[in-house]
């Protein structure tokens, strides 16, 4: 029996680089940069006082009915902006014949950033005698504090405002495996189609962490870039002068859908989904396995259900965050699963202008594997200037650059070692 | 290839009524009540100061001699999928990294994970002792606290708080390099989790998977979000073990449990051949939810309907198949009456005639860590042939026809069906069949 196949008819984006598909495109064919002082609150006495921050959006005129969606929180707004756009390119939108019970959503979206300033406020002045006073915190919480401020930071609520947009009745699920989420997701989204549990489903992922305690938490794992002097090429992966990551938000967003709905509906088909793969480093909360088993075994189970071999990739588009730890695992798993192969394959990291989405990277990451699908062009690695003896591929090293590709893999590794990989190729 | 069988061999909960499964079975035999006063916090200035709570519990007895230090890192809904997950592999005799053996039941690439979680709030009393350390003029200085102020924070302080760490810390203790997933569905998340778990085996990417949910927001964070909904039973008239009383006459509100259930969900060839002992089969899956659910003050069940029409249908079987129903029944009126409805919708008058209990009423609501105890509840149910009572279940509230009862009772089970719904709109619907040889 053969198994259903799982095309990608519709893709949007709201990132550091761009508010659509074709802007964050042509900014990272230009190599720039969406790193900057961080302005969402003064983080000038921050270990990392930068960040790519999604600069002028909002989401009147991306939405029908924006009100509608008031409540929304910093992420859940990039992702309705980004899922409309996809909404509208896959032609659904105007499409009578689906059935909204067949109709699924599966992101991988971040939790919605704290009410900082009444959460804060609120452990100071109920603080007495070096604790907090929770009959004081409880009064003056309930009188600051507001019910939909607090219940849009479940991470299923992004979910539910998609559901909401487009009508959603079928199943519909929020998957939160940190900086792997969105790949994650969409696997899983694949999967789901490919089954024929529903007929069309709207994936991707969405992610804000750019607030105080966000910074905080990475700053304290020393996870962040600290190179406030060279904020525009702090973000450096596979460079010999990596210093950590770049914090980033934004949100991406697919339409996948069964590919005979795909065409006898006549939809523009932009790419297949081939294979997902998925595994765990099962070593530390805290690092990666150093022998990258987890990575290889994430690639190679991605292969296995494509039915591909090493020799079919084009171009891998990497985890590639810029922490020294990151990107040298990842470079060793490359090899491991290419083998002679490895340093023929162009892998490139698009964290370097982007910077790290978080939850809502691997969507990003994978819209840019399609373009390059449909371009011929592969995204460069900006900011790579001194190889590193331990990362010795062939990185895309700041400029763009013209490639035959069909078959593309793309890589998410979440904090606390979950594993996933796509692979895509043009449709045949 | 015909799809993977997929059977269910171990149960592990941690819930205020019990834990462990015998525990929590013999006690929600007996109807016995554990809600009670607040006391992991002062809760006297909140509206509703009820809630199950699980005393004296840490997972420090639940993880090998070399991994106890981390217990320190993980928030209370990372120990309390940590400690399900012992139970849970215990109770199905798997041989883990956990035992120091070198060789697993599975191969540490087949096992997977899929943990559900929810909105983690991080300790209050350890955020404001950093942040009272950044105070110009009694006001929080932000300049102090990135200067300083943010190094009174332990360095992994973040990671206690990541929900994808249930998962995490689970394949680490005991070797699960399969597919790890963590779904962050409210209430539903146990059952989406254990019907992509059951999918996975399915299609043979992995031959065993823990799932399941577990969650705590017995926390002031928790305690005020839910207040601020108006789910919970804030009147105080009531002995506090009586307050949650799903689909009774007298339901006024949900109460704040914490706990989680985990299920070892396994190829069911796989398991017959080590000799397992097998509970239960899952045999059907579905996943829905209402687009209304963007309106959280609005009651919802997801669409659970269409969750269980659709779990009815991937198991081939028709409504009069069901011999038990284990409902969500979060005991919030307005909830209570729609779930009772869609019930109905999606079993005709099976809904009205097979057994059916809901627990909530002896744990309160336990959330993201509802699904997967809820499962193991269905599981009981199928294995023993028993539908347990639903405490605090007395008289039925106008239009809730579900058949419930408040004593166990014997039936004959072949199809047990268990739903859950959560704030958002999401639902998921799983069908377990009665094991046979």
């Amino acid at each position: 029996m053969s198994r259903r196949r799982v095309v990608i008819t519709g893709m949007g984006t709201v990132n550091p680089l761009g508010h659509d598909v074709e802007s964050t495109w042509r900014a990272m064919l230009a190599s720039a940069s969406g790193i900057a002082k961080t302005t969402l609150f003064d983080a000038s006495s921050f270990p990392t006082t930068f960040s790519a921050e999604v600069k002028g959006y909002g989401l009147a005129g991306q939405v029908p009915d924006a009100h509608r969606h008031r409540h929304a929180g910093r992420h859940c707004r990039f992702a309705l902006g980004a899922a409309v756009q996809a909404w509208r390119e896959s032609g659904l939108e105007g499409f009578q014949g689906l059935d909204r019970s067949r109709l699924g959503v599966y992101l991988g979206s971040g939790e919605g950033s704290l009410d900082f300033d009444n959460f804060t406020s609120l452990l100071v002045d109920a603080w007495r005698d070096g604790r907090l006073d929770m009959a004081a915190w409880a009064e003056l919480a309930f009188a600051r504090m507001d019910l939909h401020r607090e219940v849009e930071q479940e991470s299923n609520m992004v979910v539910a405002h998609l559901a909401a947009e487009f009508g959603v009745r079928g199943p519909a699920f929020n998957v939160l495996t940190a900086c792997a989420a969105s790949t994650q997701a969409i696997g899983e989204a694949a999967m789901q189609v490919r089954r024929g549990d529903v007929d069309a489903i709207i994936t991707g992922g969405a992610h804000s962490m750019i607030h105080p305690y966000g910074v905080t938490g990475f700053n304290r794992l020393t996870a962040l870039s600290v190179r406030n002097d060279e904020v525009g090429t702090a973000s450096r992966p596979f460079d010999m002068t990596r210093d950590g990551f770049v914090l980033g938000e934004g949100a991406s967003i697919l339409i996948l859908e069964d590919y005979d709905l795909a065409r006898r509906r006549g939809a523009k088909i932009l790419a297949e989904v081939l294979g997902y793969g998925a595994s765990a480093d099962a070593f530390r909360i805290t690092d990666q396995d150093p022998q990258g088993a987890g990575a290889t075994a994430s690639m190679r189970s991605a292969l296995a259900d494509a039915g591909c071999s090493p020799a079919d990739i084009d171009y891998i588009s990497a985890h590639g965050t810029g922490t020294k730890q990151n990107d040298s695992v990842e470079t060793k798993a490359v090899k491991a699963v290419f083998g002679k192969r490895a340093g023929e394959v162009p892998l490139s990291s698009a964290k370097s202008g982007l910077g790290h989405l978080i939850a809502a990277a691997g969507a990003t990451e994978l819209i840019t594997c399609v373009l390059a699908i449909r371009d011929g062009i592969l995204p460069p690695t900006i900011n790579y200037r001194t190889p590193d003896p331990e990362c010795d591929l062939d990185y895309v090293p700041n400029t763009p650059r013209k490639a035959k590709v069909k078959v593309c893999m793309s890589n998410s590794f979440g904090f606390g070692g979950q594993n996933n990989t796509l692979i895509v190729s043009a449709c045949r | 290839m015909a799809d993977r069988r997929v059977a269910i061999t171990g149960l592990g909960v941690v819930t205020p009524a019990g834990v462990g499964i015998g525990p929590l079975w013999e006690a929600l035999l007996a109807g016995g009540q554990s809600v009670g006063e607040i006391s992991l916090f002062d809760a006297s200035k909140f509206p509703c100061r009820i809630g199950g709570e699980l005393t004296d519990f840490s997972a420090r007895g639940y993880v090998p001699k070399d991994y106890r230090k981390a217990v320190k890192v993980m928030a209370r809904d990372i120990e309390i999928a940590v400690a399900a997950a012992d139970l849970a592999f215990r109770d199905s005799s798997f041989v883990t990294r956990a035992s120091g053996a070198l060789e697993m039941t599975v191969e540490p690439g087949r096992l997977g994970c899929n943990i559900g979680a929810g909105l983690i709030c991080s300790d209050l009393d350890e955020l404001g002792s950093a942040v009272n350390t950044s105070l110009t003029d009694g006001k929080f200085d932000m300049g102090a606290w990135g200067r300083s102020g943010m190094t009174n924070l332990t360095p992994l302080w973040l990671l206690k708080y990541l929900p994808n760490m249930l998962a995490c810390h689970v394949t680490i203790i005991h070797g699960a390099e399969g597919p790890s997933n963590t779904i962050t569905g409210g209430d539903a998340s146990g059952h989406l989790t254990v019907g992509e778990a059951a999918r996975l085996i399915e299609r043979g990417g992995a031959d065993a998977v823990i799932a399941g949910g577990a969650e705590s927001k017995l926390n002031a964070m928790g305690l005020l979000r839910q207040s601020l909904l108006g789910r919970l039973r804030s009147d105080g008239a009531i002995r506090p073990g009586e307050a949650c009383r799903p689909f009774d006459a007298g339901h006024a509100g949900t109460v704040i449990g914490e706990g989680g259930g985990l299920l070892i969900l396994e190829d069911l060839r796989g398991a017959e051949a080590r000799g397992a002992r097998i509970y239960a089969e899952v045999v059907g899956f579905g996943g829905a939810c209402d687009p209304g659910g963007i309106d959280v003050k609005a009651p919802t069940t997801g669409s659970l309907d269409l969750a269980v029409g659709k779990a009815l249908d991937d198991a081939g079987i028709e409504p009069k198949d069901v011999g038990a129903i284990i409902a969500h029944g979060t005991a919030v009126a307005a909830e209570d009456n729609l779930e009772a409805a869609a019930w109905s919708k999606a079993l005709g008058q099976t809904a009205q005639t097979a057994p059916a209990a809901a627990i909530t009423g002896a744990m309160g609501s336990l959330f993201a860590g509802a699904g997967g105890v809820e499962l193991a509840v269905a599981v009981m149910a199928l294995h023993t042939q028993t539908v347990p009572p639903t405490v605090n279940f007395a008289r039925p509230a106008d239009g809730c026809h579900l058949n419930l009862s408040s004593r166990p009772r014997g039936a004959e089970i072949e199809y047990a069906v268990s739903a859950a719904f959560g704030i958002g709109g999401q639902s998921g619907a799983c069908i377990l069949r009665r094991y046979r040889k």
